[in-house]
Formats: C-alpha cells, sequence, structure tokens
C-alpha cells in the first residue's frame, strides 16, 4: 500500500462508488448525470492505480475510458432527448468537482513520471478526460438544441 | 479538381497523418522499426479517413 494506492482507493469509494448509487436510484435526469460523471471518476483512479503498481498498461486502460466515456453520454444525451428537453439536468458543481480530481490527479502523476513520452501520454489523456466530460455536460444539459432534430 | 485544391488535399492529409504520426509515437511502449512502420501505415489510413469525416460533416 502506497500513497498513489491509497489515492486511487479514495477515488473509486468516493466518486465511482458515489456514482454507481446515483446510477442506481433517482430519477432518470440524476441517472444520466451519474453515469457521466462515474467513467470522469473511474479514469483518474486507473492513472493512479498505474502508478501505484507500477503498471504502464492501466494508463491504456484510462484512455480507453476517457475517449469512450463522453461518447456513450452523448448517446444517452442524444437517445434520451425527449425525455430530459423539459427539465434538462445540469449539475455542473460536481461535474467542476470531478474535472478538478483530473486536473490534480494528472498533474500530479506527470511530475512523478518526469519529462517523457509517458507524460505526453498523461497528459494526452488529461486533456480527453477534462474536456469530454465538460463537453458531455454541456450535451446532456441541452448545449445543442440542434441535436432534437432529425 | 485543378492544382489549387490538389494542393490543399494533399496539405490537409499531410497534416493529419502528422498529427495521428505523433499520436501514435506517444501512445507506444516501445519504439522500434516495426511500430514506427505501423504507425507512419495506420495514420495515413487515419489520415484518408478523418478527412473523408471532415468533408462529410462540413458538407464540402
Amino acid at each position: 500500500m502506497n500513497g498513489w494506492i491509497l489515492a486511487a482507493a479514495v477515488v473509486l469509494g468516493g466518486g465511482v462508488g458515489a456514482t454507481v448509487w446515483g446510477v442506481a436510484t433517482g430519477p432518470l435526469r440524476r441517472r444520466v448525470v451519474a453515469q457521466n460523471l462515474c467513467t470522469a471518476f473511474a479514469c483518474p483512479a486507473l492513472l493512479l492505480l498505474s502508478q501505484g503498481y507500477d503498471r504502464p498498461s492501466y494508463v491504456d486502460l484510462a484512455l480507453v475510458l476517457a475517449l469512450l466515456g463522453p461518447v456513450g453520454t452523448l448517446v444517452f444525451a442524444r437517445l434520451l432527448a425527449d425525455e430530459l428537453a423539459a427539465d434538462p439536468p445540469s449539475a455542473w458543481g460536481l461535474t467542476y468537482a470531478a474535472a478538478a480530481v483530473g486536473a490534480v490527479v494528472v498533474p500530479a502523476l506527470c511530475v512523478a513520471t518526469g519529462p517523457s513520452r509517458a507524460m505526453a501520454k498523461l497528459l494526452v489523456v488529461g486533456a480527453l478526460l477534462i474536456g469530454g466530460n465538460l463537453l458531455a455536460s454541456r450535451a446532456l444539459s441541452g448545449a445543442f438544441p440542434e441535436v432534437r432534430r432529425g | 479538381m485543378n492544382a489549387r485544391t490538389t494542393l490543399l488535399a494533399s496539405a490537409e492529409l499531410l497534416g493529419w497523418w502528422a498529427a495521428l504520426a505523433v499520436l501514435w509515437l506517444v501512445f507506444i511502449s516501445t519504439v522500434d522499426t516495426l511500430e514506427l512502420a505501423v504507425g507512419a501505415g495506420v495514420a495515413c489510413l487515419g489520415a484518408l479517413a478523418a478527412r473523408a469525416a471532415r468533408r462529410a460533416v462540413t458538407g464540402r
């Protein structure tokens, strides 16, 4: 057990645990927000585990999650557009909290890694994670109304 | 397709290819000749697909 694994346990338990609870209970608008935030917490947790166990291949999992998580949310936003149109879910506090977790974890790992190709990969993962999260949250809150047509 | 549009298309493909090849270079774990060759080839396919997708979205 080292600090990285402890941090990963906190992010997994606090973040992913809370989002799984949010996905499993409550109204639809809470569930879509929770499933969107689920990958935003799981991705930093995988990055921390990668550092804690010294297994660089875990970063690939985080990369795939950072890419596909927001894409999955966009699919939900498109398919549930009618249900969410009357009362679009906006949880900007939680969204920025998830983005802040990523924004703390990625620079910390970059410092631990040192300047190298691995650090560039971490930065790409971090940009995808935070950018995708913000974009998916905007889509859920109804910022792209033209999507509803067609 | 005249000389100007050909030049623009080649420049766009080259831009996509360079960006995708750099991305491949960042993502691989060990850099050797085979990885670089595969990366260059896949970046070619990716550049063609990216330009086709961009044209499909913008309708030009």
